[in-house]
């Protein structure tokens, strides 16, 4: 049980995330930012089935229904219509050859983000470039 | 380019640093620290399955013949599939079974870190670079957001790079003598490469990124023909210090 309740929280916070709505985990509260046009269904056990407007997502159309009970605990996720494109697609080949730099260069210089390099241990991660990047200011 | 503030943590799981950074919308709330900490957990699951280092590991009891594969997780199953179809695409070179001891590290660690990124996609409107120990996952949230832009470590001085990879979405692996001597030698004869210095491999995902990236390095005088043949991107640095591209456009260099 506990992982289905897990699972529902992680497919949840999926949905939300995949919304663009701050992160809840409150079901009326999402339901009151769907906007106008949610609608609300009485269910059996005195709580209610919440289903939010279509959001139009950079992937495609996404709607979802959400359940609670009558203490507003959700019981239910439901995703009614998913994107049809593949997300992933847009990724494929999302990057381009390595640019050589010159050899003298100091890596301060070379305008960097992170490091690749041939396994990084937790001994040597200390004099590391990464280590370096990792502790720069944001 | 606009300077985007970027934030960053660091875990130590597997004997590894794990670097995140994250620009965008989830950088620092309560979603970001989520995202984090499920990442984090799924190395340490991970670790768990198939540390060799670990006596008790699912992985070590498999190797001694104490369990079956049908009594592991399916994910046991899953990485040694994809050690064997590493093995025989790289004619032998890259094995998980050597000398009768069974050590599927050399699958685990990109594979592992594309399933602990799992957890950061969700993040929307967010930029992460999920790094372990020298392997990275990129993605990026829109057409507009800046690349990653990744330095490739100098096998001969780890404070300098030879190169720069910007990377939208995708992974970067890179395989060597650096930090650890001996690591990786070539299954079919047990020899520590000794042309190549590094090999690094730029691909849709990690897993094979870090399969390609090793399997090439044991391969080591083969190593940017074998990769060319596969059709990869990367770059390979030979022991005299000289640097090979490997791509589509890629011609001879230095």
């Amino acid at each position: 049980m506990k992982r289905i309740v897990l699972s529902l929280l992680s497919t949840l916070s999926a949905v939300v995330l995949l919304f663009g709505y701050r992160t809840s985990t409150s079901g009326p509260d999402l339901a009151a930012t769907t906007g106008s046009s949610t609608t609300q269904t009485l269910v059996r056990s005195g709580g209610t089935t919440t289903t939010g407007d279509v959001a139009q997502t950079r992937w495609g159309p996404v709607q979802v229904q959400i359940s609670t009970d009558a203490d507003g605990t959700i019981t239910d996720v439901q995703v009614v219509q998913y994107p049809d494109g593949n997300h992933e697609d847009q990724e494929i080949n999302a990057y381009a050859l390595p640019v050589l730099v010159d050899a003298t260069l100091a890596a301060q210089s070379a305008d960097i983000d992170m490091v690749s390099g041939a396994t990084i241990t937790s001994e040597g991660y200390v004099q590391s470039l990464q280590s370096a990047l990792d502790q720069a200011p944001a | 380019m606009t300077t985007v503030a970027t934030a960053r943590r660091v875990e130590h799981v597997m004997g590894m640093p794990i670097s995140l950074a994250l620009r965008g919308r989830h950088t620092d709330d309560a979603a970001a620290r989520d995202a984090w900490a499920q990442a984090v957990e799924t190395l340490r699951d991970v670790d768990r399955v198939f540390s060799t280092y670990r006596p008790d590991s699912v992985v070590s009891r498999l190797g001694r013949g104490e369990l079956d594969l049908a009594d592991c997780p399916p994910e046991v199953a899953e990485v040694l599939a994809l050690g064997e179809a590493a093995r025989v695409q790289s004619h032998g070179a890259f094995d998980v079974r050597r000398g009768g001891v069974l050590d599927p590290s050399g699958v685990v660690k990109g594979w592992a870190v594309e399933r602990a990124a799992v957890a950061l996609r969700r993040l929307s409107e967010t930029d992460f670079s999920l790094g372990a120990g020298g392997d990275l996952v990129c993605h990026v949230a829109g057409p507009d957001s800046p690349p990653w832009r990744v330095g490739i470590e100098d096998p001969h001085d780890p404070t300098r790079v030879v190169a720069v990879v910007p990377v939208r979405g995708g992974a970067v692996a890179t395989s060597g003598l650096a930090h650890r001597g001996g690591h990786v030698v070539d299954a079919r004869t047990g020899a520590v490469p000794a042309s190549v210095a590094s090999v690094t491999v730029v691909h849709d995902d990690l897993t094979w990124a870090d399969l390609d990236a090793t399997a090439a390095f044991a391969l080591d005088h083969e190593a940017a023909a074998w990769l060319t043949a596969r059709g990869r991107v990367g770059l390979v640095v030979r022991a005299d210090g000289r640097r090979e591209l490997v791509g589509p456009a890629a011609t001879p260099h230095d």
